[in-house]
């Protein structure tokens, strides 16, 4: 019995931890990979105080920090309650010439495995698009077409921190940063989850966890970055401007609009189809008026099905070895630059276009343009609201928002046609 | 890659992608315009009509006039939604220019039937 015991200890995730600091200390490895394990566990802890106690996007990072901490638990090499093997997707000795052994990761994958596929394939991003499509209402953004540029000014900061990651990673060649890796910080920029986690699975990988968590809390942190930002680049005359109310959009423009969007994309950055046409889809589906059936389920239960997956296996990538090394803490510093860049950028054109209108348009609206739906044009409202309480800015701050999406996917598909 | 290379390559990149940004936004905006100009009217007809309607919707009962300019926003922004609700129509085309407070004058027992019927249905 004592042998039957000792036995049990000697598999328990006690010994493995004991173990596996062991032979990493004697290994001559740095202090950071000894203690990486129970680092990383407190990490995930932090991360669910983040998310439960102050609601941090608690949708994604809940599940993100719960796969973070399972991915961590101590387990012995080869065990076979390794729940998420990481080196199957990024390490080349497991794959066969650089394409994912499928036999393999069947045979031996664990659960968190088999459902990260649908991370690598490609598969989660765009159904949460799909989903999104649904919610989105592009009435105001039909109804102001100018207000569509505004999206796009915004997308200045995804190439102004593309261009940071790329010094840095001539700076400090140890980061190792190239332009793929470049390219999956800068987007962070776009504010759009689904977005990054698309660029990054299929450019640098092994960076996958630290963007979405970095994009993930910088989305969550919106009301915080951009007021200062805000009332720094425009004056109380600007912010207090009262818009013109904006026009009835009719039924056909509504449906119209999805399906042109969709072709247009399609014909120049066809890079970006995955995302914005399921976008459009979830769009349709809902202004189409024709399938009721199908848009409540995508928008919920599938889109809440996807959203653990995708959250617990992109959590679940964050294993010690490639989250704790100095690439994070520069994604997390890029990252809230190109969140500022975002931000300057939207509020820089609503500028222009302010003096060019002679004053109609509400520079305030800019910011919008970060895709982040729909904090960014709430952040409007309220900075806006705080200089003249009776200004109604939500809607037409929904222009710049929802076309910031689109924005966001077109600057995806273009880092992916030119990277991939 | 130096650091000159590094921001060379990565100039060309940003200015590559960011035309291609504004390009295919741009193409939607006009895009967009168009549809301005295809599908909507001007509401002409719709200005003129919708004063009367809103004068026929509330002549009933006499008046108690409440004078107050000051800041009821809000309590326009939610009449003109209830107003153009009722007409099943855009706030767009709605201007309220003036509210007043109609005093009750319905018998007891309409009241009462009324109030059977919000709470039997709600």
């Amino acid at each position: 019995m004592l042998d039957a015991f000792s036995s049990f200890l000697g598999s328990s995730g006690i010994a493995a931890l004991i173990n596996n600091m062991m032979s990493a200390a004697s290994s001559g490895k740095n202090f950071l990979e000894i203690i990486g394990t129970p680092l990383m566990i407190a990490i995930a802890c932090l991360l669910l105080y983040l998310a439960i106690v102050k609601k941090f996007e608690p949708l994604l990072l809940l599940p993100i920090a719960f796969g973070v901490l399972l991915t961590n638990l101590p387990m012995f090499q080869n065990s076979s309650a390794i729940l998420m093997h990481t080196e199957f997707f990024t390490d080349p000795q497991y794959m066969i010439d650089g394409h994912l052994d499928m036999q393999r990761i069947f045979a031996e994958g664990g659960l968190l495995d088999l459902l990260y596929l649908g991370v690598k394939l490609g598969i989660y991003p765009p159904l949460i698009f799909l989903g999104i499509g649904i919610m989105t209402d592009f009435g105001p953004l039909i109804a102001n077409p100018k207000s569509i540029l505004l999206g796009a000014a915004a997308q200045f900061g995804v190439f102004i921190t593309f261009l940071g990651a790329l010094a840095m990673g001539a700076l400090i060649p140890s980061i190792g940063f190239g332009v793929n890796e470049a390219a999956s910080t800068g987007i962070i920029g776009g504010a759009d989850g689904p977005t990054a986690i698309y660029v990054t699975k299929t450019l640098a990988p092994a960076l996958l966890p630290a963007i979405a968590i970095a994009a993930y809390s910088y989305m969550a942190l919106i009301p915080v970055i951009q007021p200062p930002i805000m009332k720094l680049m425009t004056t109380k005359e600007e912010r207090s401007i009262v818009m013109e109310q904006l026009r009835p959009v009719s039924r056909t423009e509504r449906i119209l609009f999805p399906i042109i969007v969709t072709i247009v994309v399609a014909l120049i950055v066809p890079d970006a189809v995955a995302l914005v046409g399921m976008l459009m889809l979830g769009n349709l589906i809902k202004e189409s008026g024709v399938a009721d059936r199908l848009a409540k389920t995508a928008q919920n239960g599938l889109m809440n099905t996807i959203t653990i997956f995708l959250g617990l296996t992109v959590g679940a990538t964050a294993k010690a070895e490639t989250f704790l090394t100095p690439a994070t803490l520069g994604i997390v510093l890029l990252g809230l630059i190109a969140f500022c860049f975002s931000t300057a950028g939207g509020l820089l054109l609503g500028k222009i276009m302010c003096k060019l209108t002679g004053g109609k348009v509400n520079p305030l609206i800019g910011s919008a343009g970060v895709s982040a739906v729909p904090m960014a044009a709430r952040v409007s409202q309220q900075v806006g609201q705080k200089e003249n309480p009776s200004n109604f800015l939500l809607m037409h701050a929904m222009g710049p928002n929802v076309a910031g999406v689109i924005g966001s996917a077109v600057a995806a598909g273009v880092f992916l046609a030119m990277f991939a | 890659m130096t650091i000159a290379e590094a921001l060379s390559e990565g100039l060309q990149v940003t200015v590559v992608g960011l035309a291609i940004v504004f390009g295919v936004l741009i193409i939607l905006m006009l895009v967009l315009m168009a549809f301005k100009t295809i599908f909507y009217k001007e509401p002409e007809k719709a200005a003129e009509a919708l004063p009367n309607a809103e004068s026929i919707a509330l002549p009933a009962a006499k008046a108690e006039p409440e004078a107050k300019p000051a800041d009821d926003g809000e309590l326009i922004a939610v009449l003109t939604a209830a107003v153009a609700a009722s007409l099943s129509t855009s706030t767009y085309h709605l201007n309220i220019k003036s509210y007043r407070r109609v005093g009750n004058e319905a018998p007891v027992w309409n009241q009462a039937g009324l109030e059977d019927v919000i709470n039997s249905t709600y």
